[in-house]
């Protein structure tokens, strides 16, 4: 914001905002909407290729104003609070999922219903593993850091993303096995609800590696924001915890 | 030029954004104003009036509810207000995260573009602003546009959420503890943590409806194990709450309006901040079975929510004990500002009043879906909810724009509106329990009786009508004619006319304010010692 404070009135301006909502706009609603409304793929892939660059562009804009810390001292460290705010909105777009997967599911006649593959039970074993040690190093870098160890914290930081991005490829295996047996998002109700589930929790790890890549870069840098860190690992945690909730309730019930 | 463009677009200062908010918002309120004329004029008289296809009628409908509940009201109260007025009343100099407030504005930008999209895509949405299925599934109209106006819309109200919960939990200037806040700061907060709660449970059943009708999900879809009234319930389950969301708000408003005319300390603060605003939180999520009594719900689930639904207007019996209990002593002065104030607490009165007749299952049986639900709304939320909305812009506009209104023609500006309502609405709650004409029908040949009242409704929404442009006038010709307000026109004790009008771009105060001992937002020397 600094840099850009200095004319006329003095009052504090940055572009970012601006151009991430429009890139918002253009990366999901108008894309889908021509993908699957209107039947025009050429363009929603033109919408992705407009909304995309100016989403990472207003990110990185964002990121690089605002790691040095707030403008006002009174302002300074409120990240940790707010992100117990956020995650509250975050557990409550799961519920509501969960809740219509309960209702369905104990309203049903028979279950698995019909065209249910078998699904199975080590790959979830191993992602919940993967998923629970992330949260563990995320816990650790912080302690590194707290004590002013920048190199394990690096190292520790980047093992972290490591293990997401191993756990969403093996989602995404998963959903790749899964739809050559033929069991995708519109075969039964178990499938919608199963796929809407993974995919919205998968969405949530990709939000929390890209907050982890806006600490990891500015981080090489030599500049970290220790508030910054706890409140992406408190983000992480989240994630983490809501996984156990999805394993559980998708494969062994 | 160039600079003024920029210091709008790019800016991340409060105020500004507040005021964004309320472009937008009225924006919005006047689109969804022109919808609201075209069903009147359609529905003036028995037949084709003004259109041969039905379906036009079902898009008008579509973007008046939309637009007024998620276009005008929310963002105006939580938006605008909320904006302009939290920073103010805390002693802040800006909101806890100022980039991620500028993100939520244009978010809400983003979304008014998609709704307007409305009158431009080939199928527009059909669907209300309910968006029930099945129907909002199989219909050839854009549902997907309907879920994105709402995520848009929606996301960009989380983000407000947790931003301005944030600012007033942490950045109270020093020496204002909670019992000193003004009511208006305490009714945000409790509007917010509804929002945080509720708006995410529609954006996923929203986006669920989109699944079903372009990805080939079966939620809601009986022929495969589905059931539509998941799709209710979610969405009850946020709207009913999302009526507290405008609810809290405009009482808040007009509660500052109502101590600052009435020269008044807020009688029974404590009961009215825990005990009203309180339970409204408590209990909001409690209630939403009462817009589905003819679903055929088990009736031990329907008793239960008849319970709580009553039971709810306790906390609200309890502010508005508050709010004329502030009258009570007070050295009140009848400004624009005032009256609607006053008029607030009169169309909540009826509003309140006809609710608990659709609060008892066995009397909502027989006029659910009839006009009487319409007229009923449209007094407790709409037009109560609009009324302090325009009430809080009279009362803020020395502080925003420097300069004072025009008093006589903002007295016109307000009979007029006030007049016209209550000839729409009146007639509304008649028509419904003596011919009980349902909602949402574009012509009404089977209810012959019903024809005289439409008449009479239509004459009122144009004498609304000239009213708000009344209104409009006013403000603009205000601007830049009015004479030049003070730093308090009011007199009020709040912390937000302590500083210049309009307040520094930049900090609010040339320094954060000291608090001494003992001060509070309506201490006007009023309060036995």
């Amino acid at each position: 914001m600094s840099d850009h404070a200095a004319h006329a009135h003095g009052a504090p301006t940055t572009p970012w905002p601006l151009v991430i909502s429009i890139g918002i706009l253009f990366f999901i609603p108008l894309a889908f909407m021509f993908n699957f409304v209107h039947h025009q793929p050429f363009s929603a892939v033109l919408c992705l290729g407009v909304g995309a660059p100016l989403i990472i562009m207003g990110v990185i804009g964002w990121v690089r104003e605002a790691i040095g810390g707030a403008e006002f001292p009174e302002m300074r460290g409120l990240g940790f609070g707010a992100m117990g705010w956020f995650i509250l909105a975050e557990a409550l777009i799961f519920l509501p999922t969960f809740a219509t997967y309960w209702i369905m599911r104990l309203n049903a006649p028979e279950w698995p219903p019909e065209g249910t593959v078998d699904m199975p039970s080590l790959l979830p074993l191993i992602m919940t593993i993967i998923l629970l040690s992330s949260s563990f190093t995320i816990h650790y870098a912080e302690e590194a850091l707290e004590k002013g160890n920048v190199l394990v914290f690096r190292k520790l930081l980047l093992a972290t993303m490591a293990l997401g991005i191993i756990f969403l490829s093996m989602s995404m295996y998963e959903w790749n096995h899964l739809f050559h047996q033929n069991f995708t998002i519109s075969t039964n109700i178990y499938s919608s609800v199963f796929f809407t589930i993974t995919g919205l929790h998968a969405s949530h790890v990709i939000v929390g590696l890209g907050i982890f890549m806006a600490i990891l870069i500015p981080a090489l840098y030599g500049t970290i924001n220790h508030v910054v860190v706890r409140t992406g690992s408190l983000y992480w945690h989240f994630v983490d915890i809501i996984w156990f909730f999805v394993v559980s309730q998708m494969y062994f019930w | 030029m160039m600079y003024v463009l920029k210091d709008w677009i790019f800016t991340t200062d409060h105020k500004k954004i507040g005021l964004l908010y309320l472009i937008g918002s009225l924006a919005a309120f006047a689109l969804a104003g022109c919808m609201a004329l075209l069903m009147r004029a359609e529905l003036s008289a028995i037949g084709p009036t003004i259109t041969t296809n039905p379906n036009d009628y079902n898009v008008w409908l579509y973007f008046h509810g939309a637009a007024m509940i998620l276009g005008f009201q929310i963002p105006a109260l939580t938006g605008f207000l909320a904006n302009y007025l939290i920073p103010l009343q805390i002693g802040a100099r800006d909101v806890a995260f100022p980039r991620v407030n500028a993100l939520s504005v244009w978010l809400f930008y983003m979304g008014i573009i998609l709704a307007l999209m409305t009158f431009v895509v080939p199928n527009p949405p059909d669907v209300m602003w309910t968006g029930y299925p099945p129907y909002s599934v199989l219909t050839p109209g854009n549902t997907a546009l309907y879920t994105f106006t709402v995520l848009l819309l929606g996301f960009a109200s989380i983000l407000g959420g947790v931003n301005f919960l944030t600012t007033i939990t942490f950045m109270r200037a020093p020496g204002i503890g909670w019992n000193q806040l003004n009511v208006f700061t305490w009714c945000i907060y409790g509007a917010f943590i509804l929002q945080l709660i509720f708006v995410p449970v529609l954006g996923t059943a929203v986006t669920m409806i989109m699944l079903d009708k372009y990805v080939g999900t079966h939620f809601f879809d009986p022929s495969a194990g589905g059931d539509v009234l998941i799709y209710q319930n979610l969405f009850w389950f946020y709207s009913h709450p999302a009526v507290y969301v405008i609810f809290l708000p405009f009482i808040g408003i007009v509660f500052d309006i109502v101590a600052t005319f009435a020269r008044n300390r807020i009688f029974n603060y404590k009961a009215a901040i825990y005990g009203g605003i309180g339970g409204i939180v408590l209990l909001a999520g409690e209630v939403w079975i009462h817009h589905l009594y003819v679903t055929g719900m088990p009736d031990w689930i329907r008793v239960g929510q008849m319970i709580t639904t009553l039971m709810i207007s306790v906390p609200v019996g309890l502010l508005f004990i508050s709010l004329v209990g502030t009258l009570y002593k007070g050295s009140i002065s009848f400004k624009t500002p005032m009256l609607y104030g006053l008029s607030v607490i009169f169309l909540m009165l009826i509003g309140g009043l006809t609710g608990i007749p659709l609060a008892i299952v066995s009397l909502d049986l027989h006029v659910s879906d009839t006009y009487f639900i319409i007229g009923h709304f449209h007094y407790v939320m709409a037009v109560a909810g609009t009324f302090s909305i325009f009430g809080g812009v009279y009362y803020l506009y020395p502080k925003f724009t420097g300069r004072m209104f025009n008093e006589t023609m903002g007295k016109i500006g307000f009979w007029l509106s006030f007049i016209g309502v209550n000839t729409v609405f009146f007639p509304m709650m008649i028509v419904g329990v003596t011919t009980g004409m349902p909602r949402r029908y574009w012509d009404y040949a089977q209810f012959p009786a019903a024809e005289s009242y439409h008449v009479v409704m239509t004459a009122g929404a144009a004498i609304i009508a000239v009213g708000f442009i009344v209104i409009l006038i006013n403000w603009i010709h205000g601007m830049f004619r009015g004479e030049k307000a003070g730093s308090n026109p009011w007199g009020s004790r709040s912390l937000e006319w302590t500083t210049t009008s309009p307040p520094l771009a930049h900090g609010n105060w040339e320094a954060v304010p000291t608090i001494e001992e003992g001060w509070g937002p309506y201490e006007y020397g009023t309060r036995k010692a």
